[in-house]
């Protein structure tokens, strides 16, 4: 599992690739944390490359969704995989996100 | 790299910088000292020169003493002669004869009266007796010579006879009547019986006589000697040659006669053994300047030679070891950083001690469906270039088994794909074994590596049949054959490099395989059957072998795997319609992904496989979460139980009880704010599977959890 965190004068972009279950969620959660930093932008989470992804995951992209909010950043989920996908339906979150 | 250039260039500028103030100290040192020694040298030749030169003045002053001291006693006698006689002028032709007749070095003797002292001989009377040579016979003459052609009066030494009461020697002349050559005379008064000055008598002294005897003078082969007059006169001249040459003056005045006798020296005679080792001691300091120069330069040379290559070396070991970490983290591991063991598929161990950094032997594992993929290789060689080899076969292996079944056909793959890309000529030895873990059924292929040992549960251990084949990747397209055998319960199987078969000692003797085998019994009929694991066979076999060496240096890489097969319960129960699987993990939220793996091996229908493994791993995190307290030592066993219409987990650890089936259920309507950030990964559960059960048995938590396929 691997996070790649890129950034330019609008966006923040953080690219997932593999499966991000329990265990690498806790290095995830690190990797992301300049995107809870980040004020009056757009912030894209590209999940093109990730396979898997559970609660523990789904909590990241909630919390990175609400520090997103008071900070007044929009978030895009983009490419979700069919596996991910259904996580999400299952979840509600297709609701939460602005799935592209 | 860069940086490391840099470094180099510094040093070879610093290197040229020392090397030059070295040599130019050195040549400063050298330089000084010869100066010195010159300065020394040509003080004490010049002084040694000076008191050679005076001592032979000495012996020359007294040489020449001698002679004139025996012309003035001979002036003397014949002074005396002639005033007993002064009134007979015939008997002075007597006393002149007889003067010049019995002293040798007389060349002419003469007595000169003043004017018309015999009017009977006219104006001049001289009586003069000389040697000359005449028809080649030396004869002494004697005649008067006094005359208007030989006007004495008017000459030195009468003037200096007729008014000096003592010997006296004129300056050099030509004697133009008597000796008819240069000479300088000695001369003395002869007084009448009144006293009255009335004749002079003389004695000549040729100068070619002089010059005879300070012939053997020279203190030098080139040195001069010369005498000159009172007045300056050469009596003795130098010769032309002095002239224009610088040289050294000694002289030394004569009291007698108020002569100077001198001995002169060219100074590139006195310091021609100066010049010569001067010119020898250059000469050698040249070429010890030379000699310094070249050691100099290689000293530097060899030295940055040395910093580059410890340079290099610095880093090729860094490098080696972040390689050995690579490589080591390709096999699979027996015991983790924890030293917490892994899920095994059995009783199994294994270790790689490598001869050098990285080494070209291999093991490998894994379990697909209920049956054990396992190797072991030997990559020809040693060290970086076998390691690569050793890793692309790892990876081959992995690859190509994961497609085919049928060991001889991996093998074959193998081969083909090794062959083609090896320029190198590089071969591994390979045995390749793949066994079914319900029935003990082994399938192998031995591709020239050695023939495991078979440790039978209840008898004796031996070599597991093999025919030999050919390595891997020395000849495309062969036709590797394939072997069976049956494991049974307890039976062990032992498989080694040749770095156990061929460990030497420090007598160069090997292990060997009679050996193995021997020990492999010895070390089973020791121990007690509970104690009987995989990892104490390899553990005593290193002990053994080590024990074995005794020090001597590792030659090859070693590599052990021991495969203790033990038929489980579940496996036992042959022709159930049920196929039950398990696996057991540790309270390790890091343990998580081996759940994938297991869930592929259950062979589930690929659209549930990503639901099934996320309600699994939400089920699992939460024990680790919520029924074990963080880091406390625990396991999470679950139960896989398939049949044709559903599938059942049975989840059950020894934690504090937890029920999640007490949580409340998720809202997934509710907006951003409202939405908790926990509770989601039972709900995932939920959503996932068709039952969920939970019960509290035997201070254990069981979570029953069934989906429908």
């Amino acid at each position: 599992m691997t996070t790649e965190i890129k950034t330019n004068d609008t966006q923040w972009v953080a690219v997932f690739k593999g499966r991000l279950d329990t265990a690498a969620a806790v290095q995830t959660s690190e990797d992301v944390k300049p995107l809870l930093e980040v004020v009056n932008r757009e912030i894209i989470l590209d999940c093109t490359e990730l396979d898997y992804i559970s609660s523990s995951g789904l909590r990241i992209f909630l919390a990175i969704r609400k520090e997103a909010a008071e900070h007044g950043c929009k978030v895009i989920v983009r490419n979700l995989t069919a596996d991910v996908r259904q996580v999400f339906i299952m979840t509600g979150f297709v609701s939460l996100f602005e799935i592209q | 790299m860069v940086q490391l250039k840099m470094n180099m260039r510094k040093k070879t500028g610093k290197r040229s910088y020392t090397g030059i103030c070295i040599i130019l100290v050195a040549a400063i040192v050298l330089e000084a000292i010869t100066c010195i020694q010159y300065v020394y040298s040509r003080k004490s030749i010049r002084e040694e020169a000076e008191q050679r030169a005076k001592s032979e003045l000495r012996r020359a002053e007294l040489e020449i003493n001698v002679v004139t001291a025996q012309m003035e006693s001979a002036v003397k006698v014949l002074a005396m002669l002639a005033e007993r006689y002064v009134d007979t002028p015939d008997s002075m032709f007597a006393a002149t004869r007889a003067l010049v007749g019995c002293l040798d070095n007389v060349n002419s003797a003469g007595i000169a009266f003043q004017p018309d002292y015999f009017p009977q001989y006219g104006h001049w009377f001289e009586v003069c007796s000389s040697r000359e040579i005449v028809d080649g016979k030396l004869e002494i003459y004697t005649r008067q010579i006094g005359g208007a052609n030989h006007d004495y009066f008017q000459t030195e030494w009468f003037h200096n006879g007729m008014t000096i009461d003592s010997c006296k020697w004129s300056e050099p002349y030509f004697d133009d009547s008597g000796a008819r050559q240069m000479v300088v005379s000695c001369s003395y008064p002869i007084r009448n019986a009144d006293g009255e000055i009335v004749a002079v008598a003389l004695v000549d002294l040729s100068l070619e006589y002089l010059k005879d005897i300070s012939e053997y003078l020279q203190v030098y082969a080139d040195s001069y000697f010369s005498i000159t007059s009172g007045s300056g006169l050469d009596i003795v001249p130098s010769p032309d040659t002095v002239a224009g040459r610088k040289y050294h003056f000694f002289d030394e005045e004569i009291d007698a006669t108020g002569w100077h006798i001198s001995i002169i020296i060219p100074d590139e005679v006195i310091y021609e053994d100066l010049k010569r080792i001067g010119l020898i001691v250059l000469a050698l300091m040249l070429i010890g300047l030379g000699l310094l120069v070249f050691i100099v330069y290689r000293a530097g040379r060899d030295m940055v030679r040395l910093v580059k290559s410890t340079a290099q070396n610095e880093r090729m070991e860094s490098e080696l070891h972040i390689a050995r970490t690579v490589q080591m983290s390709m096999l699979p591991k027996f015991q983790n950083e924890n030293k917490k063991n892994p899920i095994l598929p059995c009783d199994m161990y294994g270790m790689v001690i490598p001869a050098k950094e990285v080494g070209g032997d291999l093991y490998d594992f894994y379990v697909k469906e209920d049956r054990l993929f396992f190797c072991i290789g030997d990559v020809s060689g040693k060290g970086v270039p076998s390691s690569f080899v050793m890793a692309t076969t790892r990876s081959l292996f992995r690859a190509i088994s994961a497609h085919e079944q049928d060991v001889a056909t991996i093998a074959g793959l193998m081969n083909d794909a090794m062959a083609d890309m090896n320029d190198q000529n590089m071969f591994v030895t390979f045995f390749l074994g793949m066994l079914n873990l319900k029935t003990g059924m082994l399938n192998y292929c031995n591709a020239g590596h050695n023939a495991p040992v078979l440790v039978k549960h209840l008898s004796t251990c031996d070599m597991l049949p093999t025919i030999p084949n050919l390595p891997l990747g020395i000849l495309s397209g062969f036709s590797y054959t394939p072997q069976t055998a049956t494991l049974h319960n307890g039976d062990m199987l032992f498989l080694y490099t040749d770095g156990l078969s061929e460990a030497e000692n420090q007598d160069e003797a090997l292990y060997g395989e009679d050996r193995t085998l021997e020990e492999i019994a010895r070390i089973k009929k020791a121990v007690d059957e509970d104690k009987w694991t995989a990892k104490y066979l390899v553990d005593a076999m290193l002990e053994s072998v080590t024990q074995f060496v005794d020090g001597a240096e590792q030659s090859d890489d070693l590599t052990m795997l021991a495969i203790h097969y033990l038929q489980s319960s579940d496996h036992a129960i042959a022709g159930n319609e049920a196929v039950r699987h398990s696996i057991v993990m540790r309270n390790d939220i890091q343990q998580i992904p081996t759940l994938a793996e297991w869930i592929e091996s259950l062979n589930v229908p690929s659209a549930l496989n990503m639901t099934i493994n996320l309600a699994l791993e939400e089920a699992v995190t939460n024990v680790m979460l919520y029924a074990y307290p963080q880091d406390k030592n625990g396991q999470v066993l679950i139960e896989a139980e398939k049949t044709d219409t559903q599938i059942t987990f049975i989840i059950s650890d020894s934690g504090i009880p937890f029920d999640p089936t007490k949580q409340p259920p998720v809202n997934t309507a509710l907006g951003l704010e409202e939405r908790s950030i926990g509770g989601l990964g039972i709900h995932l559960v939920r959503q996932i599977m068709d039952q969920i059960q939970y019960r509290r048995e035997d201070n254990k938590n069981i979570l029953t959890l069934i989906k429908k396929i």
